[in-house]
């Protein structure tokens, strides 16, 4: 109870969290917090374990064969990886948007919206408002108004992406993981995503993973830089307000990143 | 600018270009070697079969090359080389294909009529003419064993399926290979087997639903193992995308991953069927032929159309042994139409509604 309302600031905390895939340690000691209506940026060169770090949040993690870990993820001071915790229910206050969009090819673009509510069972809570809500916080009601029938692979990739956020918003999730969302998209899908993303914030707390400088300084109130040298777990190197961790970066290894010196 | 949309020219393929002598070559370069091969059949006299293999793909494969060397140099020679042969072993699996169809059609309509496909054989002896009796009863048999084999079989290969794509049990390589031997498995050592278990110990008298049961272990490998790879093609982002708005397994996978790889498990359905559905072996075993219908599996003899066809061939008269084409051409036709229906149940959502592509 005491850990409950010492940590109301912030949503999600993750503590010493270590992951092995076998007996490889990809990561190591990553403490991390995470605060409530705030964007927190993860960057950080390939292959540093950012990716496999967001999938810890939510439990998708275990998913992979293999994997391992150790450490706590708190979300509201409750351990996820508790034994009594089911991870479906993490996952329903923990959305998280993909690398390449995923929407459900044997589903129309309004059934891909209500997806998430049909597969967790709340089908009471399907409506139209919440299909055209979604789809507005999402920025993507215009164009998908008058085709909510259609099949959701006969949108552009773009528009799908936006889909697949307005799926998770159909949750109204606390957190919403997003692992690079914007990497298969031109700029002008981007640049919608990011609004979105800055509407978003208002009312729950973003996770971003992104290899675009820019990006994170766009969207990003906090930043986390990870690095990982060769053969040796990765691990955070600086966390800070993004400002901060671009302007006057502690460490020298973030300067060179954040610069464009390596990565 | 004029930005109007205008009707696709003629010559909106400019890869597909050819020159008039470009044509001329390749005409007179396919047609020589016929022309040859025809001469040597018709007016030399020669045997078709040395024909084809010693005159006619010789010179066809000499004469696509040179034109091909003239037309594009070195590289047109091997090109010219690999057309000839797609065309020729593409052509020989038609024929074969075309050939057995054509066999049994024209053996098989002499039996045919309208009386053929619904009455029984009762009353009707085998040199009996063939404007009485046909195999009605044993299409029913057909459907009836066969489908309550399909009943049975269908949700244990699913499951197994499932069990070796979904889940990451140390199990799986074992179950593989059993389902491997069970795929070797002769079909009349399926039937030898529920004959000894239930008709040897008096479990059981001839019955339908023990050849059903012999038909299972025949259908689960083919099914199982088709099933695991249309499940396989399903992309794991799609798995996680349903995990990651908190189904539950069970429900990602019934209402994400297998709609995904609906049509996959249907082709997997329809190949277990079709790998059963002329096996004779094992119902000679289990269910005793009778020339009357019967609607009850679990007592009584029941005529199925493989059995019925291996039946009235043995008899060896004239009208029997038509009867038995008649059957062997109603069988390929059932087939057919349960193909088709699987498919058209099945058929992607996508086609049925207009596809607006972006």
């Amino acid at each position: 109870m005491n850990s409950k309302t010492m940590n109301r600031a912030f949503h999600l905390e993750a503590k010493d969290i270590n992951v092995w895939f076998g007996e490889r340690h990809v990561l190591k000691d990553v403490n991390l917090q995470f605060p409530s209506n705030q964007v927190t940026a993860l960057i950080g060169p390939s292959g540093c374990g950012k990716s496999t770090f967001i999938r810890t949040l939510n439990r998708m993690h275990e998913l992979i064969p293999t994997a391992g870990l150790a450490g706590s993820v708190l979300l509201d001071g409750d351990d996820i990886y508790d034994d009594a915790v089911d991870p479906s229910q993490v996952r329903l206050k923990v959305g998280m948007v993909f690398q390449k969009p995923n929407p459900f090819p044997t589903m129309s673009i309004k059934e891909n919206v209500i997806s998430g509510l049909k597969l967790s069972g709340r089908k009471n809570e399907i409506s139209n408002d919440l299909v055209e809500d979604s789809l507005k916080r999402a920025s993507m009601w215009n164009e998908a108004k008058d085709r909510l029938d259609e099949p959701a692979l006969s949108l552009s990739g773009g528009q799908q992406q936006r889909l697949c956020i307005a799926r998770s918003l159909a949750m109204n999730p606390e957190v919403i993981l997003m692992d690079e969302p914007c990497s298969a998209l031109d700029p002008g899908s981007t640049r919608r995503i990011e609004e979105t993303i800055l509407e978003l914030k208002e009312t729950m707390s973003i996770v971003i993973v992104t290899h675009n400088m820019q990006q994170a300084q766009r969207v990003s109130d906090k930043t986390a830089f990870f690095l990982a040298d060769d053969n040796q777990p990765g691990y955070v190197v600086e966390f800070g307000d993004t400002q901060q961790i671009f302007n006057q970066p502690v460490d020298p290894r973030t300067n060179d990143y954040v610069n464009g010196h390596f990565g | 600018m004029n930005l109007e949309p205008v009707a696709r020219p003629k010559t909106a393929e400019p890869w597909a270009r050819t020159t008039a002598r470009a044509k001329m070559l390749q005409i007179v370069g396919s047609i020589v070697p016929i022309a040859i091969s025809l001469y040597a059949w018709l007016i030399a006299g020669v045997d078709p079969i040395v024909v084809v293999l010693l005159i006619l793909l010789p010179t066809l494969l000499i004469s696509i090359g040179t034109v091909g060397f003239v037309l594009k140099g070195k590289r047109g020679i091997p090109d010219a080389a690999l057309i000839v042969m797609t065309f020729y072993l593409g052509t020989f699996v038609m024929v074969l294909l075309i050939s057995v169809i054509w066999a049994l059609t024209e053996a098989g309509f002499r039996a045919l009529s309208p009386h053929f496909i619904y009455q029984n054989n009762t009353y009707v002896t085998p040199t009996d003419g063939l404007e009485f009796g046909g195999v009605g009863h044993a299409i029913i048999g057909t459907l009836l064993v066969v489908g309550l084999s399909t009943i049975i079989t269908v949700p244990l290969g699913l499951a197994t399926g499932i069990y070796l794509t979904e889940t990451r049990s140390n199990g799986r390589g074992f179950v593989r290979v059993i389902l491997q031997a069970m795929a070797g498995l002769p079909s009349v050592v399926a039937g030898l087997f529920i004959y000894s278990v239930f008709i040897v110990t008096g479990i059981s008298q001839y019955a339908g639903w023990l050849g059903s049961l012999a038909l299972v272990p025949l259908m689960l490998p083919t099914i199982s193992r088709v099933t695991e790879e249309a499940l396989k093609l399903v992309p794991q982002e799609l798995r996680n995308g349903a995990l990651g708005l908190g189904a539950s397994s069970w429900k990602a996978f019934f209402q994400v991953t297998l709609p995904a790889a609906k049509s996959g498990v249907v082709t997997a359905i329809l190949l277990g069927v079709a790998r059963v559905v002329g096996e004779t072996a094992p119902l000679l075993l289990t269910v005793f032929p009778i020339a009357g219908t019967n609607l009850n599996l679990l007592s009584g003899g029941m005529a199925t159309l493989p059995t019925y066809i291996y039946r009235f061939v043995a008899l060896g008269f004239d009208t029997s042994v038509a009867r038995a084409w008649g059957a062997a051409l109603v069988l390929m036709i059932v087939v057919g139409l349960l193909f088709g229906l699987a498919r058209y149940i099945s058929r992607p959502k996508s086609l049925k509604k207009k596809k607006v592509k972006r």
